[in-house]
């Protein structure tokens, strides 16, 4: 073999190889690609607790539109409202209801495992803005007989 | 205030029959009793599981929303789909996109049945009872009968429910063809429920 073939060999095989590393970076990313941080990200909108539930109400196919995402990264709201109830779900994650007593519906704010001691000193009545990440809205269901929330996770007290 | 209820009362028992009041007071009293004969879920958690030798697949739910008529049995459940959580943040996203749940354009799932053997539950007395549900699954803008059991536990008045069932997701027209998906998510998938409630106020 002459040096021109072995030099083309070389280059040929440190290409492949620096290919295969790339390849393999990606993969190794995308297999962890970390989870989406509400709590680091902006509101893509800021409302009142109020406003975002009539949107529901009157029209929840322009109002998803607006708010879901195709892959489920849906949009991240500032809402802001009264607090009206404040329970656990079945992990254990403080959920708070922004309701007023006008409101048929409210917004309903799962906090995380890091964001659960900002909600521990919160009372009925307080008034609040709390980021999160939103999953479904309001609407008036006919089988369960009752108005479901809108329904935001991975939020935080803002 | 006095007379006037004597004098009411006179004049009802001159223009009702005895059978006309117990008809009324019975009516009365199971209108008053049926107010609160709705349970509604306070805690609940949805698990989606699939095997394949490549992988294991779990999700999970918090945020769905149902009730049990215990006088109907009737048993309803909404889904939020984009609140279930994966381990992988890539797989969460293909989970949501429109090649697979597509849950922009499909947001909730819903279950709609019955306790088809209500008789056997007590709501108000300890213990655990096997049931069977029956009704329709909507997912994915698709709708499929189920039958499926599941078991009421009361337990010091409070009422939970654990059933496990599988979902086909062909069945719900959720196919895929081609690439890693189809080597990867089962065929079918192992759904669990858990969930506790209280009664609605």
């Amino acid at each position: 073999m002459n040096t021109t073939t072995k030099k083309r060999l070389k280059i040929t095989a440190l290409l492949a190889l620096t290919g295969i590393i790339i390849a393999a970076g990606v993969i190794i990313y995308l297999f962890n690609m970390p989870h989406r941080n509400v709590q680091a990200a902006s509101a893509d909108y800021s409302i009142n607790a109020e406003e975002i539930v009539n949107e529901y109400l009157t029209d929840a196919l322009i109002a998803n539109e607006k708010y879901l995402d195709a892959e489920g990264e849906s949009k991240i709201l500032a809402v802001n409202g009264i607090v009206h109830e404040i329970t656990e779900d079945y992990n254990g994650d403080k959920v708070v209801l922004l309701k007023s007593d006008k409101m048929q519906a409210g917004v309903s704010c799962t906090f995380t495992p890091e964001t659960n001691p900002q909600a521990a000193n919160l009372i009925v009545g307080d008034h609040i803005t709390i980021k999160g990440v939103i999953r479904s809205g309001a609407s008036y269901d006919e089988d369960l007989e009752m108005y479901e929330h809108v329904i935001m996770e991975k939020s935080s007290i803002q | 205030m006095k007379t006037m209820f004597h004098e009411y009362k006179n004049l009802k028992l001159k223009i009702m029959s005895k059978k006309t009041m117990l008809t009324i007071l019975a009516v009365a009293a199971i209108s008053f009793t049926a107010m609160s004969q709705k349970l509604v879920t306070s805690k609940s958690n949805i698990k989606f599981h699939s095997h394949t030798a490549a992988e294991d697949i779990d999700a999970n739910n918090t945020k769905a929303v149902g009730t049990i008529d215990t006088k109907t049995g009737e048993v309803v459940y909404s889904v939020p789909m984009q609140a279930f959580e994966f381990e992988k943040a890539l797989m969460q996203k293909h989970y949501n996109s429109p090649k697979f749940l597509d849950t922009k354009q499909f947001p909730k799932a819903k279950l709609t049945g019955k306790i088809t053997n209500l008789s056997k539950v007590y709501f108000s007395k300890d213990g655990a009872y096997n049931v069977t549900v029956k009704g329709e699954m909507d997912m994915h803008g698709v709708k499929n009968p189920i039958e499926e059991q599941a078991i009421i536990t009361v337990k010091d008045g409070k009422v939970s429910v654990t059933t496990k069932f599988k979902i086909v997701l062909a069945d719900y027209k959720v196919a895929f063809e081609k690439g890693k998906p189809s080597t990867n998510i089962a065929k079918e998938v192992e759904v669990t429920v858990n969930a506790e409630y209280i009664t609605k106020s």
